[in-house]
């Protein structure tokens, strides 16, 4: 499943080089790893709430609020430690809460967390009272923005989570009652996982790393206003579907989401590139969710008929 | 003319029945379904007499839902032929058993809770106003009144399914059937969510449904309804038709054991427990969500305790209640003497494992692997420290395969590629992998092939030799006398007897699994 | 006596207590609430949403969602706009907005119920692709110019009411007579209720639920007609989150998820709930992004007063 889709990004890199002459320069290519980083970086805990068969329709509008306390943090203390740590907090407790709605009050997840999305996004808007708040120091726009030993410095946050998150799916019994959540959840109830704690566990997860990506986020483009992080809802999704992550459960993984990533960001580069209006660029992301999800469905289809 | 002399002999021979029609109204022959790794019915054949009651026996997983299915043409068969009254018909689809006059009243109603019960009749069939599109309403309600007064029932035909009682939902299912100028109506447990009282109103319905000349195929587990209301009586067992006759030609012990015995279990022995160990599981006056009440119940180590009882008597739920999978409302539960939290997750730690009737929907995850899913209840137990080591599961799992003899090709082929036998192995792995002392079964051995029986019942007792307790739950009577040390007897939900090893046989158990007459 | 008044209150459905409830509390802290020119103003706010929500409350029942509605409203808007300032007839533009929409609709009713895709991420996807036109073709930018035939049929009054409110009744009298008279209705109740039932009783269930979300585009598109002649202008993203609110309403209004259990009155006193709620908070100058986050949190209320009671 990975193999056929490095060979994607191969070859869509293929593609690209023999259509643009910009793109097999360095510092595109970096920049290419940069964006992908970002975008995995939202898209990484959602992943694991997919895993688990659930949703998070709030990553984007998470990520917005958490950059936004952020930036306050930032200028009101001058401590970037501090705004780092709201804009986590930040993120952490809408994962909290809609944990809590999905795990206590057995609110179906989509509708949960697209309500909280709206909540999210009217605070954040309420918040900042369309302001702009902008110009951050250097060590703290390095995180976004800067490079260490040639590379993004995003790069290496998104590896530290890639790493992370590895080991949590395939080296702790949590990642494995994960999947076997999203596989089937009465099995998994009836098998002594405690499945509430473990949903709890992910969707706070996705909610710590919505905050985590939205303060890089915000080291990357320097400023901050309200809903700048709607707008990354839906590549954060494509990247899963691409990664090939089921969105009925116990099917993908992080790496998929990686690579996902890579091959959404090599679209949209490309599209840049090409000097394809930027304004196009919502809709094909769309599409891809589409044909992914296309897929997806049409898999799951054959495989019931098959055991039917 | 004919008919002129035809009713007046029968008006001659006062007081007596009119006599049975000849031809059978409808006639299978020769039935046979296969799915995918699964015989559901092997030339099974069957008639049904207009103006009779044709009661349909079996056990779960007999056939009788597949056969049924068949008949309403939701299914094809891949053998086997129709007749509607002597002459062949092909059932190829609903629309066909429609409109041969088949009407089947599944357990779960096909019934839309929030149209009312007129637009329920007549679902699909609405009657059109000159306006396309737009329904009669006034035609409609008239019509489906007519047939509710033929029913005599009187309801308002504006309400609304869900604002109806059980009872009154199936009065609606019936007025449905009829409205369709059903000839075969096909009652499938119909009595199970009824009172008493209800149930007498039913058969008055039936009488009267059989009085207009309709063929009634009813499915049931109540032995007195068989008796009560039957007019002829067939048996599947594994697909198969066992026997076919008419009430007075047998008994309710009879017809039991017929559903019940296999032949396997009847040569299998073992040799029985003299010394229970510890208290392993205790239950006073366990009362549970799902309707279990007053259960008291002692399983101790070393011991194979069964749970008898027939179809709807609750031994599935008082599983599911002492596992912690339903909720309990009463009662005291103790495991190993210690009390335990109501849910799965505690009773795992605290040493149990449940083996659950459904596997494949409850016991495994058909999409993971063979090593995933008989790893995934002990994950705690192998990793402590919540670190999976690769190398550690792959030798757990392994031995866990060899151990159990579960016949894959490699740990990491998928679960739903196993046979039925060969998945049960891995749910009860799973429990060996959790480190369970105490092991329920529900229904263990059903729908497994007779080589792979045999290893279950070998693996059972290998569990209470290393000093496991085990509660077992079948419908086999054989099967419970065969292998249990003890046995109780469920009815109605709760616990009404207790038979030791010398009280353990076929006939007491039916005398307490029945109702008394 | 107590116990018979308690039965009659316990079915009015609570979506109209709410009503008056919010009615009462902004009429107590403001005055200017309860004016003339204020509930006028809900009326007219009100009918643009119930337009959206009427079809948003037949794919609720059957068990579906579809987020693309203020999307593909948005982009419907900018094809009217976009012909009326290329000066064609209105209802020809008009026209060209009802297909705009219908196609949507019908896309979304292919995802869902042919492909088998879950509605939220297929309705996701359209709503990414009509977002995504409308602000290529558009720049971001609103399209004005419209002429005056539109803002004038906007601004007309019928039997002294406003234009919109008359459209909305129209529509809600529509909706009514189908879901309640007509075959269609009896089926959307059945697909959401119990389609097995459906399929026993020989009826090819797929095409009319996949009508359903075609009604749903095609609702979006006629709405356009509304916005685009209050704003005068069309905008990409005017109508952007318009399908929360559509399904906060249905929600509030008392139609469940399953059990094709739908109320389309419900779902008129709900738009009304939103309205209102909205209005208010404005009037007392509350920010308009703490009203979105209010509808937000009346939402999930709903939903657990909804859970609490299936649960009983």
């Amino acid at each position: 499943m990975i193999a056929r889709r490095l060979i994607g990004v191969l070859l869509l890199s293929a593609a690209l080089a023999l259509s643009a002459d910009a793109f097999p320069t360095t510092s595109n290519l970096l920049n290419v790893l940069r964006q992908a980083s970002l975008i995995f970086l939202a898209a990484s805990g959602v992943t694991l709430v997919i895993l688990a068969a659930g949703l998070d329709l709030s990553i984007g509008a998470n990520l917005g609020l958490s950059a936004c306390l952020t930036a306050a943090a930032i200028k009101a203390t001058g401590a970037i430690s501090v705004g780092a740590a709201a804009g986590l907090a930040c993120g952490t407790l809408i994962g909290i809460a809609n944990g809590l709605m999905v795990t206590q009050l057995r609110l179906p997840p989509f509708i949960a967390t697209y309500g909280m999305l709206w909540m999210v996004y009217g605070i954040n808007y309420w918040y900042m009272a369309g302001e702009t708040i902008y110009g951050f120091p250097a060590e703290f726009r390095a995180l976004g923005s800067g490079y260490f030993l040639g590379v993004p410095a995003p790069v290496y946050l998104m590896t530290a989570a890639l790493v992370a998150g590895g080991i949590f799916t395939r080296y702790t019994t949590f990642g494995h009652e994960v999947y076997a959540i999203g596989a089937n959840a009465e099995a998994a109830r009836l098998s002594g996982i405690p499945v509430r704690r473990r949903l709890m566990l992910v969707y706070t997860l996705s909610g710590a790393m919505a905050g985590l990506a939205g303060v890089v986020y915000l080291a990357r483009l320097n400023s901050a206003e309200a809903g700048i992080g709607d707008p990354l809802l839906l590549p954060a999704i494509a990247a899963v579907l691409i990664g090939g992550t089921s969105l009925f459960g116990g099917v993908g993984g992080l790496f998929g989401t990686l690579i996902g990533a890579v091959i959404l960001t090599l679209v949209l580069n490309g599209m840049n590139l090409l000097a394809i209006n930027a304004n196009w660029q919502p809709l094909v992301t769309g599409a891809i969710v589409l044909l992914a999800a296309w897929i997806d469905a049409a898999a799951r289809k054959r495989a019931e008929a098959r055991d039917a | 003319m004919h008919r002129l002399m035809s009713s007046m002999s029968s008006g001659a021979v006062s007081g007596q029945v009119k006599s049975a029609p000849t031809a059978p109204l409808l006639e299978m022959r020769g039935i046979s379904k296969t799915f995918p790794g699964v015989r559901a019915l092997d030339d099974v054949s069957l008639e049904a007499y207009a103006g009779e009651v044709h009661m349909l026996l079996g056990q779960n997983g007999a056939g009788k839902s597949t056969l049924i299915k068949i008949l309403c043409g939701a299914y094809r068969p891949d053998r086997g032929e129709f007749l509607v009254d002597g002459r062949p018909a092909s059932i190829a689809s609903t629309a066909d058993a429609r409109r041969l006059g088949v009407a089947v009243i599944f357990q779960e109603f096909s019934l839309v809770p929030y149209l009312d019960i007129a637009q329920n009749i007549f679902l699909g069939r609405e009657f059109r106003s000159r306006i396309p599109g737009v329904i009669d309403r006034g035609r409609m309600h008239r019509e489906a009144q007519r047939t509710l007064a033929i029913l005599g029932v009187d309801l308002d035909t504006r309400l609304r399914i869900h604002q109806l009682g059980v009872a009154q939902q199936q009065m609606v299912e019936i007025a449905k059937a009829l409205s369709q100028n059903a000839r075969i109506l096909v009652m499938d447990e119909p009595t199970a969510a009824l009172s008493d009282r209800e149930i007498e109103r039913l058969f008055e319905q039936i009488r009267k449904l059989k009085q207009e000349g309709i063929a009634i195929i009813y499915i049931s587990h109540r032995m007195g309804e068989v008796f009560a209301l039957g007019d002829r009586i067939t048996l599947l067992r594994d697909g198969r038709k066992v026997a076919s006759m008419r009430p007075a030609d047998t008994t309710m012990d009879a017809l039991v054991r017929m559903m019940a015995g296999r032949e396997v279990s009847t040569t299998y022995r073992r040799g029985f427990c003299e010394n229970p160990g510890e208290v392993a599981i205790e239950a006073r006056a366990l009362e549970s969500a799902n309707g279990v009440r007053g259960a008291n119940l002692v399983v101790r180590a070393r011991e194979i305790v069964g749970l008898a009882g027939l179809v709807g008597a609750g031994r599935t739920e008082l599983a599911r209640a002492l596992f912690g999978a339903d909720r309990i409302t009463g009662g005291a539960l103790r495991l190993y003497g210690a009390a335990v939290a109501n849910n799965p997750a505690a009773s795992v730690r605290g040493g149990m494992g449940l083996v659950p009737e459904n596997r494949k929907a409850e016991g495994l995850a058909l999409g993971r692997s063979v090593q995933d899913n008989i790893l995934v209840a002990g994950l705690h137990r192998l990793f402590p420290n919540r670190w999976y080591q690769f190398r550690k599961a792959h030798r757990a799992a392994a031995d866990l395969i060899a151990r159990l003899s579960v016949a894959t090709p490699s740990p990491r082929r998928l679960a739903k590629f196993l046979s039925g036998g060969n998945q049960q192995k891995v749910v009860i792995g799973k429990w060996f992998n959790a480190g369970s002392r105490v092991f329920i079964f529900d229904e263990p051995t059903r729908g497994i092939d007779v080589a792979a029986k045999a290893e279950i019942y070998n693996i059972m007792e290998k569990l209470v030799a290393d000093g496991a307790a085990v509660l077992v739950i079948s419908s086999e009577l054989p099967e419970i006398v065969a292998v249990c040390d003890r046995a109780y007897v469920m009815r109605d939900k709760t616990i009404v007897g207790e038979l030791s090893r010398a009280e353990l046989t076929e006939e007491n158990i039916l005398k307490l699994a029945m109702h008394d007459g | 006596m107590v116990d018979a008044l308690a039965r009659r209150a316990a079915r009015i459905p609570g979506v109209a207590y709410l009503l008056v409830a919010l009615v009462l509390v902004f009429s107590i802290l403001t005055p200017r609430f309860a004016s003339a020119p204020n509930l006028f103003n809900i009326g007219t706010q009100s009918a643009i949403l119930l337009l959206l929500a009427l079809p948003m409350t037949f794919i609720i029942m059957t068990e579906g969602l579809d987020l693309s509605m203020g999307a593909v409203l948005g982009l419907a808007g900018v094809v009217l706009a976009m012909l009326l300032v290329n000066g064609s007839a209105l209802p020809l533009a008009l026209a060209a907005a009802l297909g705009v929409g219908l196609l949507f609709g019908a896309a979304n009713g292919l995802l869902v119920v042919i492909l088998g895709m879950p509605p939220f991420v297929a309705t996701l996807g359209t709503l990414g692709i009509a977002q995504g036109i409308a602000l290529a073709a558009t720049g971001g930018q609103s399209v004005v110019g419209i002429g005056n035939t539109l803002p004038s049929l906007y601004a007309s009054s019928w039997l002294g009411l406003p234009f919109s409110v008359v459209v909305g009744a129209a529509g809600y009298a529509v909706f009514h007579f189908v879901l309640y008279y007509t075959r269609f209705g009896n089926y959307v109740f059945a697909i959401g209720g119990n389609r097995e039932a459906l399929m026993l009783a020989g009826v090819r269930s797929r095409w009319y639920h996949l009508s359903i979300y075609s009604l749903g585009g095609l609702m979006a598109g006629f709405d356009a007609l509304l916005l685009t002649g209050r704003m005068s202008a069309g905008h990409p993203i005017a109508a952007m989150g318009m399908e929360f609110d559509a399904i906060a309403a249905v929600v509030v209004g008392g139609t469940e998820r399953q059990r094709g259990n739908g109320w389309l009155p419900g779902t008129v006193l709900g738009v009304l709930s939103v309205g209102v709620l909205k209005n208010g908070l404005n009037v007392l100058a509350v920010p308009s992004s703490l009203q979105v986050a209010s509808i937000g949190l009346l939402l999930i209320t709903a939903l657990l007063i909804d859970s609490i009671r299936r649960a009983k």
